[in-house]
């Protein structure tokens, strides 16, 4: 999904948790996530802060999808 | 370390008075067993069914299978730290019931249990077709939690299968074999000009009911490390999965790993086989990164030339997989991975969801996303309810003439990645 959105021009990032896969699945813009039961969140956290860790993890991605890059790149 | 294992080869499985062999013929008696097994606060209804080879018989679902054994000699008992003490296993003397399977049936998820079928095409690619199985099932009470109900339905199996093992106590074994591991050092001295070869042994730790105990740990909270392989073969590994069912390893699968066998077979003559390396598969990129280069680094520390990777399950944990070999291969060791595929119906996917050059040497076990139709079956243990919501069923798996046209995936072992089951890969 990732590639075929890519192929209309525009830029996707990729959070996922197994960066490898993406890696050999061929994502450019990826953001390693949490763990595979729960990549956008954490339910060992209280709530307020896992909203916190969720936040955080969408500002990075919408920071990575105005990041320039030129290869395939990993974004902590 | 040293075990000799006496086998009993069992011929046939009837319920009678007392329990015990008589001649080469398992008499079980049923209140015995259920006294022995009974007295969880989680279940009730226990149901105790018998199926031989070549019954027009369906089980489904299947959780665990697990071989009856007992100690006879040496530190501890059978499933330490799960049954019994936590002493090390895996010296003197245990005695193993063959073609005897506790087989533990009934819904847990739902989604994750397999079938067995005792006859017909089914038969050819389940390992446990061809053993008489004792299958418990057993109905949780309301209320029950998953991680309750799977705990209590695999403590039944193991206590089942502990209580059979010991009919077997004090039976002359038709055969016994004596497997030895020395320490590395005493090893490489005995056999020098020998490849030293160690089998890394991946066990699936996902969570979420894809469990397995080492010693009573659950393996997700370890870091690797290294067992002698005669303490599997006394239970020291023990499964709590509820996954796809054919490409988890039952306890059955873990006390009788073929690649130990094999590879104890050829100790000594084209091999030196040092021993075995635990690894997990967690969920994290950490833990699975980790993992990988703790299993490389101790393939490194033993001084190895050669190691066997097998997995245990599929998707993510081909990542586990492929790290390991990566990273062992870029110690200097030779590396072969074992594994099976989810190539899709027609095989012409990408067969592992991971991949690397480096992964040059790999077995298969056949393609798990190959469709088979069973026939109906005269009797049924357990529920067909679940066939098309379980891994490798789908909508319409059921029939109505009771026919069941599903995955190779829902079926029990069919694609074992130890090598356990009947498929292979042939090149043509």
């Amino acid at each position: 999904m990732v590639k075929e959105i890519e192929r209309f021009g525009i830029p996707v990032v990729h959070v996922c948790t197994v960066v490898p896969i993406s890696m050999t699945v061929g994502a450019n813009r990826i953001v390693p996530a949490v763990a595979i039961p729960h990549p956008f969140g954490n339910p060992s956290l209280d709530a307020k802060e896992e909203k916190m860790l969720r936040r955080r993890l969408v500002e990075k991605a919408m920071k990575a999808l105005q990041t320039d890059i030129e290869t395939q790149t990993v974004i902590e | 370390m040293k075990l000799e294992l006496g086998k009993i080869f069992i011929e046939d499985v009837q319920f009678g008075e007392k329990t015990h062999v008589d001649g080469r013929i398992l008499i079980i008696d049923h209140t015995e067993l259920l006294e022995a097994i009974g007295g969880d606060e989680h279940l009730w209804k226990i149901r105790v069914d018998l199926a031989h080879p070549g019954e027009s018989v369906r089980i489904t679902p299947v959780k665990d299978v697990i071989e009856p054994r007992v100690k006879v000699k040496g530190h501890g008992a059978i499933f330490p730290g799960m049954l019994s003490k936590v002493d090390t296993v895996g010296n003197g003397r245990t005695h193993a019931m063959k073609n005897v399977a506790v087989v533990t049936a009934g819904k847990v998820v739902g989604f994750q249990e397999g079938i067995i079928d005792m006859s017909g095409p089914g038969a050819d690619y389940t390992p446990f077709s061809k053993t008489h199985n004792v299958v418990i099932t057993a109905e949780p009470k309301p209320g029950i939690k998953p991680h309750e109900h799977e705990a209590a339905l695999r403590t039944l199996g193991l206590k089942a299968a502990a209580f059979l093992g010991q009919a077997v106590k004090n039976v002359e074994p038709d055969e016994i074999k004596t497997y030895e591991t020395l320490a590395p050092r005493e090893a490489a001295l005995l056999h020098p000009e020998l490849p030293r070869v160690g089998y890394v042994y991946m066990l699936q730790t996902q969570g979420l009911l894809h469990d397995t105990y080492v010693y009573g740990v659950d393996a997700k909270k370890l870091v690797p490390t290294v067992m002698y392989p005669t303490e599997i073969m006394d239970g020291a590994i023990v499964s709590g999965n509820c996954v796809s069912a054919c490409d988890k390893n039952p306890t059955y699968i873990h006390m009788n790993n073929p690649v130990i066998e094999d590879l104890y077979e050829e100790h000594g003559k084209t091999i030196n086989f040092l021993g075995v390396i635990i690894t997990n598969e967690n969920v994290t990129l950490a833990d699975k990164e980790r993992s990988s280069n703790w299993t490389a680094k101790i393939c490194e520390f033993m001084g190895l030339d050669g190691a066997i990777v097998t997995q245990e399950g599929f998707g993510n944990p081909d990542t586990d997989l492929i790290m390991n070999c990566r990273k062992i291969e870029e110690k200097g060791i030779k590396t072969v991975i074992v594994t099976d595929e989810y190539a899709g119906r027609d095989g012409a996917s990408q067969s592992l969801a991971d991949a690397d050059p480096k992964a040059n040497a790999v077995i298969t076990n056949g393609n798990a996303n190959e469709t088979i139709v069973l026939p109906y079956m005269n009797r049924l243990i357990g529920t067909t309810a679940f066939i098309d919501s379980c891994a490798g069923g789908f909508d319409g798996s059921l029939r109505e003439d009771g026919t069941i046209k599903v995955e190779l995936q829902a079926i029990t072992g069919a694609t074992n990645e130890t090598g356990f089951g009947y498929l292979s890969a042939a090149a043509y």
